[in-house]
């Protein structure tokens, strides 16, 4: 497996060097990002078969969601996604102020969807929606609450991010992108969130 | 320089905001929030959609697609078996009722 390393390795590609391939980020991220995959895989299945088991029960909870509120909270995550991909790619051409302010906006990205969140968790628990009103917002609470905990994890991570684009000295292209990884991990848990809270019926 | 590679990213970007907008028009076509009725068509299309949208995500923004052909392989079959785990399990649902 080859790896950036700790070089700016690429300069002037804004892609990853081509070829043999090219492992985004330390190796190890990538057996969290199958394993978490796969427990949050577990996590959606036991809902989805309660789910299809009671239906009319499962509806009626949903029903007190605002799917546009998903629908902005998916947005704001996406753009914190495509905001730590180009600071990977301006790290990697050695453009160290653009690569720090994309760190910047995918944390103000990832406080936006914070606080999307709060206010809708607040918004439920005033209407009397609480994690032992139904089935549904059991799952409801527990899915995205496990969620918010790898989002406040990735705030950690985008610190360490900051703190390695600010050295100058030792910038490291694969610190960058094993955070990076992880934040678009968090990202997609929430793509599959969304769909399966919100969308599906 | 890299101007095109950008666009890239931004087009990956307006892709998966369009398939999230989708879901809005899904709804509207079933008649809103107020009266949700099961789909079982709808179920499955929503976790198929999302699933698309991992796959988009992982090969564009994680840059997967320049990765070696053992993890272009390893993240494709961890989209696979989402989608038969998390089917399977709503279709056991539904056939136990």
């Amino acid at each position: 497996m080859t790896s950036a390393g700790g070089g700016t390795a690429v300069a002037a590609a804004t892609g990853p060097a081509t070829g043999s391939g090219h492992v985004p980020g330390q190796p190890d991220m990538w057996f969290f990002v199958v394993f978490e995959s796969l427990i949050f895989t577990s996590y959606f299945c036991v809902y989805l078969f309660h789910r299809a088991r009671h239906e009319g029960a499962f509806l009626q909870g949903q029903s007190h969601l605002v799917l546009w509120l998903g629908v902005l909270d998916t947005v704001v995550l996406l753009t914190s996604s495509w905001a730590v991909a180009r600071c990977v790619q301006h790290a990697r051409a050695g453009r160290h102020r653009p690569a720090l302010r994309a760190a910047v906006l995918t944390a103000a990205c990832g406080l936006a969807f914070l606080a999307l969140k709060l206010v809708e968790w607040a918004r439920l628990i005033h209407m009397g929606r609480t994690f032992t009103s139904s089935e549904f917002f059991q799952f409801y609470f527990f899915l995205t609450g496990i969620h918010l905990v790898h989002l406040l994890i990735g705030f950690v991570v985008l610190g360490v991010l900051v703190r390695r684009l600010s050295d100058r000295e030792r910038p490291s292209q694969q610190a960058v992108e094993t955070c990076a990884t992880y934040w678009h991990t968090v990202d997609f848990f929430w793509v599959l969130i969304f769909a399966l809270l919100y969308v599906v019926r | 320089m890299g101007t095109t590679f950008d666009r890239r990213l931004f087009v990956v970007w307006l892709v998966l905001v369009g398939i999230t907008l989708a879901y809005v028009g899904l709804d509207h076509s079933l008649g809103g929030g107020t009266t949700l009725s099961a789909s079982a068509a709808v179920t499955v299309g929503a976790i198929g959609l999302a699933l698309v949208k991992v796959r988009i995500i992982m090969r564009e923004f994680m840059e997967v697609r320049h990765a070696p052909p053992l993890l272009r392989r390893l993240t494709d079959l961890l989209v696979v078996v989402m989608a038969i785990a998390m089917i399977g399990a709503y279709a056991a649902g539904r056939t136990l009722g």
